[in-house]
């Protein structure tokens, strides 16, 4: 692997990683508040895509504005999702994890009427290439970064300094507590679906113009980002950024050096080890 | 007395219905009924882990290593279908074994999700080692089933074979859910805790419901190998593991009739729409109408119904989750 190869791959694995962690952050977040894995968060990002060809592809409305739409629509069917699935199976793990799946593919097998049964395509948004280190790297590749880091941070802010994400990690701490010191469950739990549908909306959303579009196409991201909140930790942000950054650059570096398919059996092999070692992940704890 | 007395019926008509089955129709009847009975097999099996609390979401990653084990020992090394078929079993059993260990031992949603990504696994395996499995030319040629050295070459001998496998299955783990084992197992799917301070030691029975799920679900696929003949990666998919799921929640959870039941049921009703994306949408609406409005899956229903009928509110006698 030359110089430019490996600055290459591992910018894509930045980007890839920004993508992986988006989804990894709402997954984390779910699971925190409510012990639940969200399994439809693919299904969300495969939607965030769609939206993006419909809205700007097809109806011609400038990209920035679609991917608010994106965000804010499916921010919309986390509520619906909230209030509808995880309020009427309440108290019940199970139940919950096995509705979200059937969520899942619900979304995905009606894709194929509604969407149509071809791959679709988005033109790209940011065209041309910026040379880094002496490599090119495509534009739309890079500016993933700088979104993705954007919201990272407003996800931060919203966590730890309005009353909103107060509240948030009171129900992560204890929710009958929080219950009792004012806090409406109920409320903060949908808020907490809108989040993180809304960053898978936003990862989608973001893949669009580079990838095609089909409605199998959350399997993979929502598998890479299993594996990345196993890794950071359940329930842990720092964890899922850390676990978002390794597995970009396993895809990337190591994909372009051993395969594609051989890097995700690695790191499955990965993660199987650190669960006989470390078991609750790098950064996570007791649940 | 009334309800044994139509257990007993119930269990009667469907016994004679197993038997005569192949007389009414022809092939395509018959590789539909087979196709219930496997699909029994895989929804039964599954039930060890679920009374544990344990999602296990990768059911058909077993099914297929059984598939692909027993088809290759008995088309490259000419074994016997009995023996191929015990191989194919005590394979997934090990793998089960080995991916189970460091995974059943923390909360049940990190064994959901390393279950999720192993379906994946094992698909891109049999996906990518093209000199054993051909890879996504799928394995053709796999020798059909024998039994004492008898090759059954009819459909109809074969669907004999499938359901006589089936009941010795079905009595194997009726015997287990219904020993000292069984309890051990719903007291841990109730609370792990409890358990635990019982003097349980919960991570080695999960791992035991585990790997016998496992074996079974090998053992599935080793027949499904030697009666279809023809392997597939992308037929042993994320999709068919939660359709194994489906079938036990569908059917009732609350009961060892259910996943029979729900297997049965929406394998015939999905039977018109198979291979169409609306199979997937019919299972995934029966999934979340059962999972909202009848918690108790199918098997609650004639209790439901019948306490509309009297009038009364009592609720069915096997709603509750894990008796």
């Amino acid at each position: 692997m030359t110089f430019e190869l490996f600055v290459q791959s591992a910018i894509i694995g930045l980007s890839i990683g920004a993508i992986y962690i988006l989804m990894a952050l709402g997954l984390t977040l779910m699971f925190g508040m409510m012990h639940i894995i969200n399994f439809a968060h693919g299904a969300v990002y495969m939607l965030g895509a769609f939206v993006i060809y419909y809205f700007f592809h097809l109806w011609g409305i400038p990209y920035s504005l679609a991917f608010f739409i994106a965000m804010i629509l499916l921010g919309l069917f986390g509520f619906g999702v909230e209030r509808f699935i995880y309020r009427t199976v309440k108290g019940n793990i199970e139940p919950t994890l096995v509705a979200l799946l059937a969520l899942t593919t619900l979304l995905q097998a009606a894709g194929y009427p509604v969407f149509g049964p071809l791959d679709k395509n988005v033109p790209s948004v940011f065209r041309g290439n910026y040379i880094i280190f002496g490599t090119p790297i495509s534009a739309e590749r890079l500016m993933i970064i700088p979104v993705a880091a954007v919201l990272v941070v407003a996800l931060y802010l919203f966590i730890n300094k309005t009353k909103m994400g107060a509240a948030m990690r009171s129900i992560e701490q204890d929710k009958e507590a929080a219950a009792l010191q004012g806090v409406n469950v109920n409320v903060v739990n949908a808020m907490a679906f809108a989040v993180g549908f809304s960053l898978a909306a936003a990862a989608g959303a973001l893949i669009a113009p580079i990838f095609k579009l089909d409605p199998m196409m959350g399997e993979q991201p929502l598998l890479k980002a299993f594996i990345i909140i196993i890794l950071g930790g359940l329930g842990s942000i720092p964890g899922a950024i850390l676990g978002g950054l390794i597995l970009g650059f396993i895809d990337s570096v190591v994909a372009t050096a051993v395969g594609v398919e051989l890097a995700f059996l690695l790191s499955f092999v990965f993660i199987i080890l650190l669960l006989l070692f470390k078991p609750n992940g790098l950064f996570g704890y007791e649940v | 007395m009334k309800s044994k007395i139509g257990i007993a019926v119930v269990l009667l008509v469907v016994v004679v219905l197993a038997l005569f089955l192949p007389n009414f129709g022809g092939r395509y009847y018959t590789q539909i009924f087979v196709q219930v009975l496997i699909n029994i097999m895989l929804a039964a099996s599954l039930r060890p882990s679920l009374l544990c609390g344990q999602l296990n979401i990768g059911h058909s990653a077993f099914m297929a290593i059984g598939a692909y084990a027993s088809a290759l020992l008995a088309k490259n090394l000419g074994l016997p279908f009995e023996l191929s078929l015990l191989f194919g079993g005590a394979l997934s059993a090990a793998v089960g074994l080995i991916m189970g260990y460091p995974s059943l031992r923390l909360r049940g949603v990190y064994f959901a999700m390393v279950t999720v990504s192993f379906v994946e696994v094992i698909r891109l395996i049999a996906q990518l080692w093209v000199s054993l499995t051909r890879g996504m030319s799928g394995l053709s040629g796999i020798p059909k089933p024998s039994l004492l050295g008898m090759v059954l070459t009819t459909k109809a001998s074969q669907y004999y074979l499938a359901l006589g496998l089936l009941v010795i299955i079905l009595l194997i783990l009726y015997r287990l859910e219904y020993s000292r084992l069984g309890l051990i197992w719903k007291s841990i799917g109730m609370a792990d805790n409890l358990s635990q301070s019982l003097g349980i030691n919960v991570a080695n029975y999960k791992l035991l419901a585990f790997t016998l799920g496992c074996f079974f679900a090998g053992v599935a696929g080793a027949y499904y190998a030697s009666f279809f003949r023809f392997l597939f990666p992308p037929e042993f998919s994320f999709l068919l593991s939660v359709n194994i799921l489906v079938y036990n929640f569908v059917g009732g959870r609350g009961h060892f009739i259910g996943p029979i039941v729900g297997a049965a049921f929406l394998t015939l009703l999905v039977e018109p729409f198979r291979g169409s994306a609306y199979e997937t949408i019919f299972f995934s609406i029966a999934m979340l109408l059962t999972i909202l409005f009848l918690p108790g899956g199918l098997i609650t229903l004639p209790g439901k119904l019948a306490g509309l009928w009297s009038g009364s509110t009592g609720s069915a006698p096997a709603t509750s989750a894990a008796t």
